[in-house]
């Protein structure tokens, strides 16, 4: 990697250092959130041993990956990009020698160190304390598991970045952001796991990229992919992603002309 | 070649009508109107290396409009720029590279990290050498009193700081040119005059060719030998500041100290075409007149006839008057067009 995006990548680990009281307080929500979804989970099994092939201790688990999933990437990184297209500083990136694009993904990177660095610490407390989360079974699917969550953070990345360029044609960010999460918390299965839906809902959802982000990772972590079927979900994520890259490209073609033929 | 050559620039915005009110709004939305603004109208100009040249007129003229299409974040409408020979918005990257912008009304700090951490960001940005960083860094700190601040965020300085951080930000990787869009827009003399300072000797010591645009007839009069002027989207005037005053302001008025009072005065100066008396009291005379009909010496040799004069002195018209009077329509200079410093 260049080094002029890893200095942006350092930057803006700094500056969002600048905000950790916000991202904390943003990190107590989604403890909040995810332990009203465990009580809820923990009443749904209290009369069952088994759901859509879900034990309870996977559905712990589950929840586990979940929120981990949704502490990276939060709305900062989301805000800073969809401000920079609204407030019309994107004039200012444009002059400078560096791609857009790229310029973004080092930003977010940046974030999400510190926000990984956070929510890591929360895990190890959880699962120290709470000992009867399951983890993954072997060394190397503790493995698979660290590299198909990252490469779900670059699905994220990819989503969240396209969601952001449709800013340039709306005169506001937060319908963008809702009607984006929304999509992805359904599809991804942050909400449910995909097993829980309608068979049709379940197919569709895996034939999109979305499932890449929650459904991937937590497939490998609780042991339900093994073998080839971990190579064959950490292929299908990599596709995914690379094709959102470009996908991001094409749409920021088009949005940039809003600055550059129309004025902004 | 010159460094900048720009043809027939044109720039036509694309303006939504919308109908006032909520029945507006929702017209708008199924039938969507607009009208063509034409912000930059056919302008040619050509700015050598060096130079320094200030381009001003009055609000909505199209002077950023201007300054857009030649940093290359504007696609012009039609017409032609190159600068330093290449199409700016066809290789945005490669002219972003060669180029320093300052837009007084935007920042490009970073808002939560030390001014410095911004700066060493563009340094590698620009992928600066090391020593040639220190260097520039060291010449900007010294010149802009950048230490004084320079570990604060950008959140924290003031209006006149954050100016000259991000003037030390557009001139740090040595561009060879700089476009400076108001970058004296709400300052105190003060920092006006520090900053004008630092334009001059960047200027004079490094050649970089600036282009800047003001409502400041300071930082125009201090600056810049060659002045362009546009009104609606045209250029009326390209010249040299000195060329400009000659020509437009060809009016002059001459102060007369008088030992004792001199009431005939208006009368007696009746006599003498293109002279008028613009004030009158026991104590002083001016008169205006016109120098393309008559000299300060002959006005001078009639008023010593008739008057106990004991001092005298000019008035040179100011440019501030010039170009007033040019906004105004009062004075019109559509004839002087062209023709570079
Ligand atoms: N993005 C845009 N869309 C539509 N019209 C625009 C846009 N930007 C500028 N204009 C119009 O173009 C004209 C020129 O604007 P410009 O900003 O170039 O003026 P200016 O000379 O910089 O004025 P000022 O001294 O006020 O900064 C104005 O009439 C303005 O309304
Ligand atoms: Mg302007």
């Amino acid at each position: 990697m260049k080094a002029k995006y890893l200095s942006l990548a350092s930057r803006s680990m700094q500056n969002s250092l600048a905000y950790r009281v916000s991202f904390i307080v943003n990190m107590s929500a989604s403890v909040f959130y995810i332990l009203a979804m465990f009580f809820l989970w923990r009443a749904i099994y209290a009369h069952r041993t088994s759901l859509a092939g879900y034990s309870w201790n996977d559905m712990k688990a589950y929840l586990l990956v979940s929120f981990l999933s949704s502490t990276m990437l939060s709305w900062y990184s989301e805000s800073r990009m969809s401000s920079r297209i609204l407030d019309g500083s994107v004039a200012m990136e444009l002059l400078k020698p560096i791609d857009f694009q790229a310029a973004r993904l080092a930003e977010t990177a940046g974030t999400t160190v510190f926000e990984g660095g956070v929510s890591a610490v929360l895990v190890t407390i959880v699962l120290i304390v709470y000992a009867g989360v399951m983890t993954p079974h072997s060394p190397a699917a503790w493995i698979a598991f660290i590299l198909s969550f990252a490469v779900s953070v670059l699905i994220k990345f990819g989503v969240v970045y396209i969601s952001s360029l449709f800013c340039f044609w709306t005169s506001s960010g937060f319908g963008v952001a809702w009607a984006r999460a929304a999509i992805t918390n359904l599809l991804s299965g942050a909400l449910i796991p995909l097993a829980f839906f309608p068979p049709w809902l379940r197919a569709t959802a895996y034939f999109l990229p979305f499932q890449g982000i929650v459904n991937a990772p937590a497939s490998i972590y609780l042991g339900q992919a093994t073998g080839a079927a971990v190579w064959g979900t950490l292929l299908v994520q990599v596709f995914w992603c690379v094709v959102l890259w470009f996908l991001g490209r094409f749409v920021w073609r088009f949005a940039v002309r809003k600055v550059t033929i129309f004025g902004g | 070649m010159s460094l900048i050559e720009v043809r027939a620039l044109t720039k036509t915005y694309r303006q939504a009508v919308r109908q006032p009110g909520l029945r507006g709004a929702f017209r708008h939305l199924v039938h969507q109107r607009y009208t063509e603004r034409v912000a930059v109208d056919h302008i040619d100009m050509s700015i050598e290396r060096g130079e320094t040249v200030a381009y001003v007129g009055p609000n909505g003229a199209g002077k950023s409009t201007t300054i857009k299409m030649l940093t290359g974040i504007l696609v012009p409408t039609s017409g032609e720029i190159t600068v330093d020979g290449i199409v700016p918005h066809k290789r945005r990257m490669e002219n972003a590279r060669r180029i320093g912008v300052v837009f007084g009304q935007r920042t490009q700090l970073w808002w939560d990290i030390p001014v410095i951490e911004t700066l060493s960001l563009l340094r590698d940005i620009h992928e600066m050498p090391a020593q040639e960083y220190r260097k520039n860094l060291d010449f900007l700190t010294e010149l802009l009193g950048l230490d004084e601040f320079m570990h604060l965020t950008a959140r924290r300085i003031s209006l006149g700081q954050r100016m000259r951080a991000d003037l030390a930000a557009a001139f740090l990787h040595s561009p060879a040119i700089v476009y400076l869009d108001e970058p004296t827009i709400g300052l105190d003399i003060a920092v006006k005059e520090r900053i004008r300072g630092f334009i001059k000797q960047v200027n004079r010591e490094l050649g970089t060719t600036v282009m800047l645009t003001t409502h400041d007839l300071g930082d125009i009069q201090d600056l810049c030998r060659r002045i362009v002027i546009i009104d609606h989207g045209r250029i009326i005037f390209d010249g040299a500041l000195a060329e400009m005053t000659d020509a437009f302001a060809r009016e002059r008025v001459l102060h007369f100290q008088l030992r004792t009072p001199c009431p005939t005065a208006e009368q007696e100066l009746q006599r003498i075409p293109n002279v008028t008396v613009s004030g009158l009291s026991d104590t002083e005379l001016s008169v205006r007149f016109d120098r393309a009909f008559i000299s300060a010496r002959d006005i001078t040799g009639a008023i010593m006839q008739i008057a106990d004069v004991s001092d005298f002195r000019i008035d040179e018209p100011s440019i501030d008057h010039v170009i007033k009077r040019v906004y105004d329509g009062t004075l019109n200079l559509a004839v002087r067009k062209g023709g570079g410093a």
